[in-house]
Parts: structure tokens; sequence; C-alpha cells
């Protein structure tokens, strides 16, 4: 009997990962001036991280046998490695960076939808089973390139989705409230798109359901041999549902970032009031000697249960 | 805006062409635009509804008594137990959370109108006619009996083919729909109307928990709606959305229906919390402990209420797979609500309590919420669930978790709040046999429950075979199920006696916190003539006590100072 190879000697890295890894970790120190800055661990953290799930045994499984396993990939690039690139860039940049980065983010922040857009957007576009089963066409191809295709996409569309939250530009945040809704409704996207996958046939995704793929038979899904003994629809719905509740997790932890983040705010700075009511006469600030309070019972006609 | 006050704009035609002191009696209540009294006929409705669902489950428990009893035929047994669930929930809990949403949100943010006040209106009147038309079934042919989440199969024609299913629908769009407009019009009051200087962090928690409630509507009632059109065209035009052999789906409706009826459990709780943070912190004498927790977990429980609904279906087939991942979330939506339960432990603590039956309620809460909130984690477990779903382990949880949460909740809330709503003073010594009278019967009837749920007495059966101590426990819950119908009597009592000769309620008989208690008792139509400033979460304890504001300690309001 064939005996497949272990999964944990299959680390991959394609030429391709390490350049876009070595641009990246270059562009942090060409933005820095060559230091080291603040929060410059979140963006180490995101770059390792990338590394980590683009050529780890988790990837190959991902790419060869496993659904759910591409699935964890995708949601720490998109969900976990854009954001920290952006929360990690360096806080103290060159002026005309400093400049065009400040005037991208006020952009962006007339445009919120798009960002919310890239971040939703990218995973429904990405799971459409025929552009699903096309992302993995070249994977033999010189340096790896177009397997690095989805990647780059989904980093940029992960960095652009944070921006309005935790982009360079503090002026240009949207209000944490309103992040919160920004979060929310970007998670009942993916709550929807987790839940279709959960539910769908068992063979939607082509890719997974033909078996035998890459020369390694036994870590085909649909054979009831392989290493966990998931069948091709229960590997399905573990992608889908790891859309769909951890997925949730990440969101929720964003969102309690910025309760927080909105509750410690420096108590003495107010934002602007609530607007005056429309149409209904002017709101005159008075002194407290002018202070009418209405007195205890026995005032006027009462709204009461008589 | 140091030391300034801030007039409050009246609006604009408060009661079209009807004077407040007119003399017609009824017809100035139904054509009342006003959120005042349109919250106190909210609460009206809710009151008449419940004593109608609980004479329902009263007939129920009364067959459930003793073994093999035939007092109510099988047919009748299920009409009776589906009214009781549906009404309860959907004509008494929401109603009365909304009722009182309706009425003190705006007192509470300085406002003197909701933002929509003839859409206000029209909600209050979609829900009543939404609960009349489903009681008009009883004469129509037949009531709902398939169980208040009402299951396809069941709810199929040629299961349940009388037209009772088909009010069920009719019924519950109209309140859905008049339960939406409330949201709308609480969003959009609480978004806009807030009395300029009341920031989102100023605002009381019971106003951040309806905030979020009226999201959670938003959010989860389209569900439902849609789910209940799609079974009237199942069942009027021979759809198949539901119908199996016809190519639909039964799950389907499942996934409909919790996919609202979860969010729709938290609807029930979260208004709750929100009344139990006031209470703690007046009856406590200190701020509200943790306020940014008590919010921070009000929203998370408001998110994770859209993960977790899979686990209400736990016993379907789905699979070991989408099992574990709900069993797994479901237990993570216990941290939150924990959050809470330690915050109001905190406020109390330290604080000089007052045992006023408000606060009674309050505290059986943290007792009774906490025991529906483990029995519910254990049903998390899915091995536990799969032995004890459909049994009576389930309809304790359920009541622990609705009557000791959310009517505590209503109770705290009425006893805390009626002062300032009638001008009168209840009888705080029928009150507090009230209070024990409920919590006695509430826990007679439902804990012994468990253990019948636990020996395999499935639910929603109308008699059950004479096993070992399954007589003595259904006559034990009978019994408590009668103390409690008491009590409720003796409140409906103590209610008509008060407004009629109960002695008259100052403005602020507790020495509040908040905004609603700085007008009279009843408060005027014009809410406010103009409110002090608001720097804290705790306005009016400020202008009531200008050298010991919280705005003058900054970290009074984390609760850190003690009284």
């Amino acid at each position: 009997m064939h005996s497949p190879p272990s999964i944990w000697a299959q680390w991959h890295a394609s030429p391709a990962l390490l350049l876009l890894v070595a641009g990246l970790a270059a562009a942090y120190f060409g933005l820095s001036g060559g230091r080291w800055q603040a929060r410059g661990g979140l963006y180490f953290t995101a770059l390792g991280l990338l590394a980590l799930v683009e050529a780890s045994p988790l990837h190959y499984l991902g790419m060869h046998a496993l659904f759910s396993a591409h699935m964890v990939v995708h949601i720490v690039v998109l969900l976990l490695c854009g954001p920290l690139l952006v929360l990690g860039l360096p806080p103290a940049l060159p002026s005309t960076v400093a400049r065009r980065l400040a005037r991208f983010s006020g952009w962006l922040r007339g445009h919120t939808w798009l960002a919310w857009l890239a971040g939703v957007g990218i995973m429904w576009g990405l799971h459409v089973p025929a552009v699903f089963d096309a992302s993995f066409g070249g994977l033999d191809a010189a340096f790896g390139l177009p397997a690095l295709l989805p990647v780059v996409a989904m980093l940029l569309a992960g960095a652009l989705f944070s921006w309005p939250l935790v982009g360079p530009t503090a002026e240009a945040h949207l209000h944490p409230l309103a992040g919160v809704v920004y979060l929310f409704s970007a998670c009942v996207g993916c709550s929807l798109l987790g839940l279709l996958i959960t539910f769908a046939p068992a063979d939607t995704y082509q890719h997974y359901a033909r078996a035998g793929w890459c020369g390694t038979p036994s870590l085909a899904p649909d054979f009831a041999s392989n290493p966990w003994g998931l069948s091709l629809a229960d590997d399905q719905q573990a992608a889908g549902l790891i859309m769909w509740v951890p997925c949730c997790f990440i969101y929720l932890g964003g969102c309690m970032y910025l309760v927080a983040k909105y509750f410690m705010a420096d108590e003495g700075v107010a934002p602007p009031p609530a607007p005056p009511l429309r149409g209904r006469g002017a709101i005159r600030p008075l002194t407290l000697a002018s202070v009418r309070l209405p007195s205890p019972a026995g005032e006027g006609p009462g709204v009461g249960l008589h | 805006m140091a030391n300034t006050t801030v007039l409050v704009p009246e609006p604009a035609r408060p009661l079209p062409g009807l004077s407040i002191n007119s003399s017609q009696g009824l017809l100035q209540w139904i054509s009342s635009v006003d959120h005042k009294q349109l919250g106190i006929m909210y609460l009206w409705m809710a009151l008449l509804f419940m004593l109608v669902g609980g004479l329902e489950i009263l007939l129920v428990r009364v067959q459930l008594a003793v073994p093999r009893n035939t007092f109510l035929s099988p047919e009748a047994y299920n009409q009776l137990f589906t009214m009781h669930g549906t009404t309860m929930i959907f004509f008494v809990a929401m109603p009365a959370l909304f009722g009182f949403g309706i009425y003190f949100v705006p007192l509470m943010i300085g406002a003197n109108e909701m933002a929509f006040p003839r859409l206000n209106a029209l909600s209050l009147w979609l829900t009543l006619f939404g609960g009349s038309l489903m009681y008009f079934s009883f004469l129509a042919g037949g009531a709902p009996d398939a169980g208040w989440f009402n299951y396809a199969p069941l709810n199929q024609f040629n299961y349940s083919s009388s037209p009772g299913v088909d009010y069920y629908c009719a019924g519950l769009l109209l309140a859905g729909i008049g339960t939406i407009t409330a949201s709308i019009n609480l969003v959009v009051t609480i978004l806009r109307y807030r009395i300029p200087g009341m920031r989102f962090k100023d605002m009381p928690v019971f106003v951040w928990m309806m905030l979020l409630t009226a999201c959670l509507v938003l959010a989860s009632f389209p569900a439902l709606n849609a789910a209940l059109a799609m079974l009237l065209l199942d069942r009027q035009l021979h759809a198949h959305f539901f119908d199996v052999t016809g190519g639909g789906s039964a799950v389907l409706w499942q996934h409909l229906f919790w996919l609202f009826g979860h969010p729709e459990v938290y609807v029930l709780i979260l208004p709750a919390f929100g009344i139990f943070s006031e209470i703690f912190a007046v009856f406590s004498r200190k701020p509200v402990f943790g306020y940014a927790f008590i919010v921070g977990s009000g929203i998370a429980i408001a998110l994770l209420a859209f993960g977790v609904w899979v686990h209400h279906m736990l016993a379907v087939g789905l699979g070991n797979t989408v099992n574990g991942f709900f069993s797994a979330s479901s237990m993570l939506i216990g941290i939150p609500t924990g959050i809470k339960i330690f915050n109001w432990l905190a406020t109390m603590h330290g604080g000089s309590l007052r045992f006023t039956v408000a606060m009674r309620f309050a505290i059986a809460f943290l007792v009774e919420f906490t025991i529906g909130g483990l029995s519910g984690i254990a049903f998390a477990i899915v091995p536990i669930d799969l032995q004890l779903t459909d049994t009576y382990f389930v309809v304790a949880h359920i009541h622990y978790v609705f009557i000791g949460g959310t009517l505590f909740g209503l109770f705290a809330g009425l006893f805390y709040w009626f002062p300032k709503m009638s001008g009168r003073l209840l009888d705080e010594r029928l009150s507090k046999w009230f209070f024990w009278l409920f919590v006695v019967g509430f826990n007679g009837t439902f804990l012994v429950q468990h253990v019948l749920g636990t020996l395999g007495m499935p639910r929603r059966v109308y008699t059950y075979p004479d096993l070992p101590g399954w007589g003595l426990l259904n006559m034990i819950s009978t019994a408590g199920g009668f103390l409690m119908g008491a009590a409720t009597l003796l409140l409906v009592y103590m209610l008509v006696t008060a407004i009629r000769r109960g002695p008259l309620a100052p403005a602020d008989p507790w020495d509040a916190y908040t905004l609603e208690w700085a007008t009279t008792s009843p408060p005027t139509l014009q809410n406010f003539d103009r409110v002090p400033p608001v720097r804290s979460a705790r306005p009016w304890r400020d202008h009531k006590r200008p050298d010991d504001a919280d705005h003058l300690k900054p970290g009074k309001k984390k609760g850190v100072h003690g009284k």
C-alpha cells in the first residue's frame, strides 16, 4: 500500500513568496528611514504569519487536500496579515510619503464603502466556484507567481479594509462606534458566504472533488483514508463554518477593540454635540441660575395612568 | 458648555386637535401620538395578554397535574400551549419592553417626543391588532397548534389543516412590522434626539440597551417576516418552500426561524439588562460598576446573537462538524453575560443597599437568571442537548431565562418606574407579598421541571403515564403555577388600587440619577421645559449634588470610588 509522505515535511516556499516577503520587509525599512520604529513588531509579525501560512504544511494541505485548511490560510492573510501590516506602518514617515498617505486616507474616508467592499468582495469573489478552481491553475508555473496573485489580492484587500479603522492617519479614522457597524456588517457579509459554503452541495468546489490530485491520493478528501478521515462534505462544511464562526470572532475582536478605544478616549475631549432638532426651534444655552425644573407632582396636567 | 442648561424644543403638534384635558376619555387615548401614553398602552396591552396567556397555561397545568388526565383534548392542549408561548413572547414580553423603551427613552435622553410620533402610534396598533388577529383564530376554526416556533412540516396544510397557522402568520407579520417600525423610531430617536451634550458614553445603560435591541430587531425580524410570508404562500397558494415532497426544505424553516429566534432571545433580555443596570445603581447608591464593560458586553452579545443560532438545531442532524462549531461558539456567549452578572454584583458590593421591591426583583434575577444561564451552557454541550432536547429540561431553561430574566426585569422596571408613570405609589406591603408569591411560585413551577426533563418527560405531550415521581413533580409544578397566577391577580389589584387611590408620588421618590426623574410624576405632556447639563451618565444626580458631581471625579464613573 502506498504510504503518503509525512504532511509535516511539506514546507514549500516559492521564489515569488520569498520575493514578496523580502520586498515588504524592504519597504518597511525604506519608509522608516532604515530605523526600527514603534509597532514594527506588528508589521513583522504580519510578514512572519504570511510566510508561515504560505509555506507551511497548512498551505500544502490547503492547496492539495483540504478546503478547510485553505480557508484558514485565507482568513489569516485577509483578516490578520493585512490589518497588521497597516497597524505596523512606521509612525514617523518621510514627509512626502506622510502627505501622500494622509491624502489617500482622506480620500478613502469619503469612500469608506470601497474599503468595506474590498474586504467583503474579495471573500465573495475568490469563492465563486469557477474563480476558486481557476486560482489553483498555475501552481506549477515558474516562480509560483500565478499562485501568489490571490494572496497579494487578499493582502491588499485586508489592508484596504482595515485602513479606515487603523490606518496611519488618525484624523481620517471612522468614529469607533461607526467602526463597530462597519465591522459588524462585514461580519454578516462573510457569515452569509460561510453559510452558503456550509450548506452547498459537497462537490461545489471541483478542485477538492477531484480525487488523486497532485499525486497524493491518500490526501484527497473523498478518500476515507486521509489522515483526518474527513469526507469531502465534512471538509467543505468545516471550511464554511471557519468562515462563518471563528471569522466572526475576529470581527468581534475588532469591535471590542474599537469599543474599548471609544470608552478609553480622553474624557475631556467631547465630540461635537448632536445636531439640533430640525424645524423645532432653536436650542438656547442658558445659565444654571435660570434652570427651571418642574416641581413635584401637582403641577400641570399629567399624562398618567388615569 | 460650563454650567449651562439647555432649552428643550417642544414637539410641534403633540396631540393634533385634542387637548390632554379633554373630556373625550378613551378617544383621547386611542388617538394619542404622545410617547408616554403609547408606552402606557403598550404596557396595558402586555398585561392583558399576560392574563390571557397565563390562563391558557393554567389550563395546561391542570391537564398535566395528574397522569392520564382527560381534562383537555389533545387538540385543545396543542392550541393552548402554542398560544401561550406565542402570546408570552410576542404579545407580552416584547410589547412590555418596548412600552418601557418608548416611554422612558425620550425622557432619559432629554427629548420631548420620539422622532416619529405617528409611526409610534402605528407600531402600537399594529402590534395590538396582530395579537387580536391571532386570537380571532379561536373563533375561526381553531388556534395555531404547531408550537410557538411552528416547525415544518407540522405547520404545513396537511398536518395542520385548521386556519390557526394562517392566523399565526398574519398576526405575527403584523406585529413584526409594528416591532420593526418601533425599532426604527427608537434608533432614530436615540441617535438624533439626545439632548446636546449627551455623548454616547453618557447615555443611561437602559438607553444603550434599547438602542442595541432596536438594531437587533432591525437585523433579525426580516428573517421571520420572510419565513412567515413563505409559509403563507405554502399554505394558501401551494408553494413548496417548506414542503419536502415538493422539493422544499423543512430545515429551511428552522434556519429562518432561529436566524430570527436567537437574536430575539437577546431582544428580550437586553432591555431587561438595561433596567437592572439602572436599578442596581440607584438602589446601591453607586454608579453602575464598569459602565464601559456593561455596554461593551451588550454590544458583544448583540453581535454574537447572529453567530450561534444553529445551537437551537443541534439535534436536527446537521452533522458533527456543524454541531462542534456551534457548540463552541455558544459557550462563548456565556462570557459577556457573565461579565454583566459580575458587574451588577460589584455594583452592589460596598453600596448602601435599599431593598425596595424593584431591587428585590433585581437580586432575584441574579439568582434565577444564572440558573437559566447555566442550564443554557449545558445545552451547548451536544451530547447533553441530544439527551435533553424536547424534554421538560428545555421548558425549565427557557422559563428561567424568560421569567427569571425578562419578566423579572419587567417587574423591576414596573416597581421602579410606576411612581413616575402614574404619579402614585404602590402599596409596599402588598408589593412584597407579590414578590414572594411570584418568586416562590415560579421556582415551584420550574425547578422541578429540570428533574422531570432529566427523567425523560417529553414536552408538548398532552398527558403522560404514571411513572415513578412524575405525578408528584407535575402536581408541584401545577401548584407553583397557580401560585404565580394568584400573584398576578394580586399585581392587577395593586395596580388598579394604586392608580385609583394610591398616595401621591413625588417627582423623584428614589433619589435617582437619570433625567426622567427631573420632570414631574407623571410627566406633563411636554416632558421638559429645560434639563440640566449632561456631563456624565448620572446627570440628574450631578444636578442635585453639584459639589459631588461625577464629572468632577473622572474615576468615579468607573465605579472605583465607592459611594
